[in-house]
Formats: C-alpha cells, sequence, structure tokens
C-alpha cells in the first residue's frame, strides 16, 4: 500500500513525543564535563621552573613567557597566553613535566573588549633572591639573608584574565 | 519564441552546500545545462601551514579538515608520519585508534544522513541523528577532552588511554545503535516521498565513478566493492568482521542508504575492538624531537568520505618539508559539475547532498 512508510514515519515520531527528554536548560542546569575536558588554563605557579617547554609545543606560539634569574634559578615573572589563538589541542599540557600547567572546567572565556580576551595567569616582578631555596643553593649570596624574611614569599599579585 | 539561458549562483552562501561552496549553474528554465564547482572560499593553506611546524604540532591542523571526522584526519597524518620513520605501533594503542577512529565514522555518517534528511525536507530526521551524534561526541568528549577537534592521535600511538567510564557508556551506545538506526531507516528512508526525490536521481554509473577517483561511500554506492579496510586492511582492520555494504543503482537514494548500513556495520567493528582489546603501552617508543630520516612516504586510510591518503616528505629536519593530503571529498566532487547536467535545480541540492561532502575538507 502506497503511504505505508508514511505512517510508519508518524508512529515513530509519535513514539519520540513520550520519551524523556535529551536537552537541558542550558545556562540554569548544565550536563557534567568529563575529566579531561579542554577548558580555560591554569597554571600551578610554585610548582612552574619556567622551563618553556610548553611555550615550543604550541603550534601557534599561543603561549609567552619571561623569566628572570635570580641566583642561579630561572624564575618565571610573566606567563601570557594569547588565548585568541589557542586551539585547545592540549599539547602545552602534555608538555608540563611537573604538571603545573593544568586544564579547567571553566568554559567561560568570553570577554567584552579583544584585549581582555588575553590569559595572563603570572605577572610579578622577579625578587632579590628566592626565599626557600637560598640557603642551600646561594653560595655567592649577596647579604640577602635578612632580607627573605621580609619578603616573606615574594609573590605578586596574580593576574586572571 | 525565442529563449536563452541564464545565470544563477547558487552560493557561497547558501544552507544546502554545508559550508562556503558556490555553484555557476546555467539554467534552462528549471533545468541545469552546464554547473561548475567553484571550491576554495575555505581555504586556510593547511598544507603550507604544516611547513613551518613540527612534526606533533601539524596534528592540531589536521582536525581541521573534515572536521565532522577529526580522529581519521589525525589517523592519516600519523600513519604517513609513522611509516616514514618506521614506528611500530603497539597492538593496543591501534585498538584504540579502530575504536575512536569508528566512532568518529558514525558521527560523520549521522551527520551525512541527518543534514541530507534536511535537505530533502525533512527536519526531524536531522534532529534525531544529532540527537544521536551527541552522544557519540560525549564519548570521544571522554577520551579526549575536545567535541570536535579531538587532537587525540599522536606519532607512534594515542595521547591517553582509555577512561574507565567511556565502557559502560559505549556499551549502552552500541546497545541502542540498532535501534537508533531502525528509526532512521523507519523516518527517511522507507518515506515515500523521500523515494520518489531520490531513488534513480543523480546515478553515477561505476564505470565512471572509477573513473573520476571516487572512494568512499560515493563510489561503493555505484556497486563497486572498495573499502581499504577490506581490500588493503591497515592498522589491525584484518582481525574483524565486518561487511562492506554495496550500492545497486549508484543513485542519490543508494548513497544514502549505504551511510546507514556503514553505520551498522562501524558498531559490529567497535564491538569486537572492544571485546578483544590487549593489554600494553599505548604509546611506541618514540624519540622526543620527532626528526624523521630523509625520504618521503604516503600512507592512506578510509576515511567516512573515502580514501584520505597524506603525503610527507622529510628533509632530514624537525620540520615536514612537503605535506600533501588527498581529501576524498575534493576528488568526490570533481564528477558533480557533470552529473548536475539535465537535472532540475531542486534536484541540485539532492545531488550534492548526497554526494556529503564537508567543505574544511574540500578546500583543506
Amino acid at each position: 500500500m502506497f503511504g505505508q512508510g508514511l505512517l510508519k514515519g508518524l508512529a515513530i515520531t509519535w513514539k519520540e513525543l513520550f520519551t524523556r527528554k535529551v536537552t537541558v536548560q542550558y545556562p540554569e542546569e548544565r550536563l557534567p564535563l568529563p575529566a579531561r575536558f579542554h577548558g580555560r588554563f591554569e597554571l600551578d605557579v610554585d610548582k612552574c621552573i619556567a622551563c618553556g617547554l610548553c611555550a615550543s609545543a604550541c603550534p601557534n606560539k599561543v603561549i609567552q613567557m619571561e623569566r628572570a634569574k635570580v641566583g642561579k634559578r630561572q624564575y618565571l615573572t610573566k606567563y601570557v597566553m594569547r588565548i585568541e589563538y589557542c586551539m585547545f589541542c592540549g599539547f602545552c599540557v602534555e608538555a608540563c613535566n611537573k604538571d603545573a600547567l593544568r586544564f579547567t572546567h571553566i568554559i567561560n572565556m568570553n570577554q567584552y573588549f579583544r584585549d581582555k580576551v588575553r590569559l595572563v595567569l603570572v605577572d610579578r616582578p622577579a625578587p632579590e633572591v628566592i626565599p626557600e631555596e637560598e640557603p642551600a643553593e646561594a653560595p655567592e649570596g649577596r647579604a640577602a639573608k635578612p632580607k627573605a624574611g621580609a619578603a616573606g614569599k615574594g609573590k605578586a599579585p596574580e593576574g586572571e584574565g | 519564441m525565442r529563449t536563452q539561458t541564464y545565470i544563477l549562483n547558487m552560493g557561497p552562501q547558501h544552507p544546502s552546500t554545508h559550508g562556503v561552496f558556490r555553484i555557476i549553474l546555467e539554467l534552462d528554465g528549471e533545468v541545469v545545462v552546464k554547473a561548475k564547482a567553484v571550491p576554495g572560499y575555505l581555504h586556510r593553506g593547511i598544507e603550507k601551514l604544516a611547513e613551518l611546524r613540527t612534526y606533533p604540532q601539524v596534528i592540531p591542523y589536521t582536525d581541521r579538515m573534515d572536521y565532522l571526522a577529526s580522529m581519521l584526519m589525525n589517523w592519516g597524518y600519523v600513519a604517513a608520519v609513522e611509516k616514514l620513520m618506521g614506528i611500530e605501533v603497539p597492538e593496543r594503542a591501534e585498538y584504540i585508534r579502530v575504536i575512536v577512529g569508528e566512532l568518529s565514522r558514525i558521527a560523520s555518517h549521522l551527520v551525512a544522513v541527518g543534514t541530507y534528511s534536511v535537505d530533502i525536507g525533512g527536519f526531524t530526521g536531522f534532529l534525531y541523528c544529532f540527537r544521536d551524534r551527541e552522544r557519540v561526541l560525549d564519548l570521544l568528549e571522554m577520551v579526549s577532552g575536545s567535541r570536535m577537534t579531538f587532537s587525540y592521535f599522536r606519532i607512534g600511538g594515542v595521547a591517553d588511554d582509555l577512561p574507565p567510564e567511556f565502557f559502560p557508556t559505549l556499551d549502552k551506545f552500541l546497545h541502542d545503535l540498532p535501534s537508533l538506526c531502525d528509526e532512521y531507516d523507519g523516518l527517511i528512508t522507507g518515506n515515500e516521498i523521500f523515494q520518489a526525490r531520490t531513488k534513480f536521481v543523480g546515478i553515477i554509473p561505476p564505470d565512471v565513478a572509477v573513473n573520476y577517483g571516487l572512494t568512499g561511500p560515493n563510489l561503493r554506492a555505484s556497486g563497486v566493492l572498495y573499502d581499504l579496510r577490506k581490500v588493503r586492511p591497515y592498522s589491525v582492520y584484518d582481525r574483524f568482521d565486518f561487511e562492506v555494504p554495496l550500492g545497486k543503482n549508484g543513485d542519490c537514494f543508494d548513497r544514502f542508504a549505504i551511510r546507514i548500513k556503514e553505520i551498522r556495520q562501524s558498531a559490529r567493528i567497535i564491538r569486537q575492538a572492544v571485546d578483544g582489546l590487549p593489554e600494553g603501552p599505548i604509546m611506541a617508543k618514540v624519540p622526543r624531537v620527532i626528526k624523521p630520516p630523509k625520504g618521503e612516504a604516503y600512507a592512506e586510510i578510509e576515511s567516512s568520505k573515502g580514501v584520505f591518503g597524506c603525503y610527507v616528505v622529510s628533509d632530514g629536519s624537525t620540520q615536514p618539508y612537503r605535506v600533501h593530503f588527498r581529501r576524498p571529498s575534493f576528488i568526490n566532487l570533481g564528477y558533480l559539475e557533470k552529473l548536475l547536467e539535465g537535472w532540475k535545480i531542486a534536484d541540485v541540492i539532492a545531488i550534492l547532498g548526497s554526494l556529503d561532502i564537508v567543505l574544511g575538507e574540500v578546500d583543506c
């Protein structure tokens, strides 16, 4: 009989009408994100050794970092991600040996102005000496002992995108 | 009465071209006299960009060719580099590649089926297909962290092992998939209006299909048995038991229906791969800095659109000297101009949709 296929299709759509909804009311309800989700980046500054592997792994030269030499160690002073060029491939996170750079589950990275899009993860001045490890590896020491206490943890406020 | 033909531009901004693609149609009334395809609006120069990147850094760019089946694009590229370097990929990695690759193929075919339905005028089929594609994307998101541009393959293996929560979700999806395919068949394939619109429209004879270098479902719909997974098995495809669906007439209907059949076969492959998933490493022993020896390599895989090939030339440095991609969508478009001649303007949409092109891949 001609039209049987049409009726069958109609039956399917009717059946679907009574099944459970698959959509959620987005801004109020949200589906859970999987553990590996590629959201906004976060950098654990204490773990970072400013080696630059992440920057060289990036296909688009998204990561710009500045470091200063304090004593014998490299000290990360600036870590900016030009997120507008980022492909979220995750090569930088994979390259990080110290597990300092990670993905978060933050998906809202919208900004009203383009110059605000840039993700500034670290922006701080270099201290005279690095407080904690100073006694162990600064034989030439610049009479910085009293200062180390004063400077406390020489962390400048972290800029957040 | 003296009549004359007139020129109509279809596209580049046209929803039925599935991207930015332009066809210049010379029409006599509503019959196409001559058609000229104008691709290139989405050209980003990926092959050139690859020359300025190191070998692993090209992988995210391959995602952006056929963005509906990114895993398979990754696969073609890494297969070529592995061939160039002579890397033996661990077995577990190969199985994982098969699982995620076939999932990607299902996702891509679901888009093809759904968008073809909406091209012909049935919006419901489109929503059903996209609803189910969402489940595939959820699975791949668990694995890779992204929903479309996965960048999951690495030279010598894959980026990460399959997470434990992946398997129950996949099991449930594979369990539901046959009934979902029945739903598409009942809703779209069996519909008489749909059949009247697509049967014996835009017929590609088998010899013409071979001569024009068509591959993938478009070739198999014409009845030519050519599937790289069967005729020249790469990876571990020779271990799986599956059939290659074939069409009879090579018309739009066959090209559409074959994709639903392929989804069913992909599900079979995934089931076998999950059951036979061996333990072991997921990455081969690859040097930290990838520096292939001087030479060249060409590797092919069966992507969802056809044979995807990648040609890599190395000059011994860390960056490829030349990368070329054989993109099946682009080559499948080659016969479009001839195919459209003599058909009515409404059939142009039906024929173009049935070829299932992705403009990211056509223009590269």
